[in-house]
């Protein structure tokens, strides 16, 4: 295959074009991005709020790789490769709980839910269970580097990149304020949109503003063009943010409990960013949330949508409806996304151009892309 | 058939692994010291696994017996 150009992308934003439609439509840059943006980076892989409780486990198919989601008898969030140590099994095929070890069902060697190997039946023969080179503190659980942030399990799974609170030492300064315990609103507060587009589309729709006013025309009444502004931090995240953010009121004139010791800037703002690379955030005075995006391939993308609050205790009636609400913007997007998608099946197609005064966000994510793949491309990091 | 074995392969196919851990305990006290070790490894596993109140001893007996790392 003839490597995509990518200079063009990291052009200043007025001459720029966007990615090639092979980064959007070709398997095998698919998975040259898998490896060089995904895995390389802090990718979203789900929330702490999938598994609730100590035992908890949830397997996850995570770009092909067999993961396990897991909170450990101490409560801590681990992300395992899901499958045991000897002959390669799937360990968890489905949402279960982990009771006291976690046992292979091919052979039985049993793991504790921090991935210590604490049993080898019969390893040296009938009930002869140690082996000379079965080094049970060699034989753990494969794991995954994990952190936990604003509820979102993210993952790095080259285990290279700088620790997060470093990578995202910006976004997490300017959202200090909202660095307080953050309650998922339970099974009313998720939901889970199947797209058929590139998983990047999905991102770039999220960062601008642009499309405001043509695809959600119902914020048009309190929610101008001119009341949101641009998020550009370069090779960490974009995004936009709103001067009016209007809280929801039941007809009772019911709201949500307020973070709290928000300073007054958060009475009427709100902000929503795109963690490259695949995690759109939003915040707001009273509420919080994460979409996580699974790429199942070139042209689709799965979105899991979580909503969180400052408080545990939330009105069941006024949940399902900000629920209601979100999922009416999101699912407004999905044609927008659908339609780029099929539109980079156009051979003449460039890449587009980017409206310098409108796209910065969207340009600002595709220079990083492009730049990461540049450098995955590399002869010294390929011989690596 | 023994009954023991009647009784194992049916918690086997319920999959009752607290009966297992019972089961499979009698089977290693009834059993030929050689086969002992077998017996108490598949009690210990399914003990290990649901969190049994016996485990700690069964792991006990299989160090006792040098099957087991200390």
């Amino acid at each position: 295959m003839t490597q995509s150009d990518l200079d063009p992308v990291r052009r200043p934003i007025s001459t720029a074009h966007g990615l090639p439609n092979a980064h959007y439509t070709d398997a095998t840059v698919f998975e040259e991005e898998r490896d060089a943006v995904l895995a390389a980076e802090w990718a979203g892989l789900g929330v702490a709020a999938d598994v609730p409780a100590p035992g908890d486990a949830q397997p996850l198919d995570f770009l092909g790789m067999p993961l396990l989601l897991l909170r450990d008898k101490a409560g801590v969030v681990r992300v395992f490769h899901n499958i045991c140590r000897h002959r390669g099994m799937i360990l968890v095929d489905a949402p279960r709980k982990i009771e006291g070890a976690l046992r292979c069902p091919y052979h039985s060697w049993c793991y504790s839910t921090e991935g210590r190997l604490v049993s080898t039946p019969h390893v040296g023969g009938p009930g002869q269970n140690t082996a000379v080179g079965i080094e049970r503190d060699q034989l753990g659980l494969l794991e995954v580097r994990s952190h936990i942030w604003m509820g979102v399990v993210w993952i790095n799974l080259s285990g290279d990149a700088a620790p997060f609170d470093a990578h995202h030492a910006d976004l997490i300064a300017r959202w200090a304020e909202f660095d307080a315990p953050l309650y998922h609103g339970g099974a009313d507060s998720t939901f889970t949109l199947d797209v058929a587009c590139n998983w990047k589309l999905a991102v770039e729709n999220y960062c601008e503003s642009y499309h405001l006013p043509w695809v959600h025309p119902g914020l048009n009444s309190y929610s101008r063009l001119e009341d949101h502004y641009h998020i550009e931090a370069a090779d960490r995240y974009s995004g936009q943010g709103t001067h009016v953010y209007r809280q929801l009121t039941a007809p009772d004139g019911q709201t949500f409990r307020d973070f709290a010791g928000l300073s007054s800037k958060w009475d009427t703002a709100a902000e929503y960013i795109a963690a490259y690379p695949n995690v759109l955030l939003g915040v707001h005075r009273d509420h919080a949330f994460a979409i996580v995006l699974t790429p199942k391939g070139p042209d689709r993308t799965q979105e899991q949508i979580h909503l969180f609050y400052p408080d545990p205790d939330t009105d069941a009636n006024l949940r399902a409806r900000n629920t209601a609400q979100w999922k009416v913007v999101f699912e407004e997007d999905i044609f927008v996304v659908e339609g780029m998608q099929r539109g980079r099946h156009a051979p003449a197609f460039d890449g587009g151009r980017f409206s310098p005064a409108m796209d910065g966000p969207t340009h600002m994510f595709h220079a990083w892309v492009a730049a990461r793949v540049q450098h995955h491309r590399t002869p010294v990091h390929a011989a690596e | 058939m023994s009954t023991l074995e009647a009784r194992l392969l049916n918690a086997h196919m319920h999959r009752d692994r607290a009966a297992l851990v019972a089961l499979y305990q009698e089977a290693a006290d009834s059993a030929a010291p050689a086969a002992r070790a077998f017996f108490l490894t598949q009690a210990y596993v399914y003990a290990l696994e649901t969190g049994h109140a016996d485990a700690d001893a069964l792991r006990a007996r299989l160090v006792a017996m040098g099957c087991e790392p200390a």
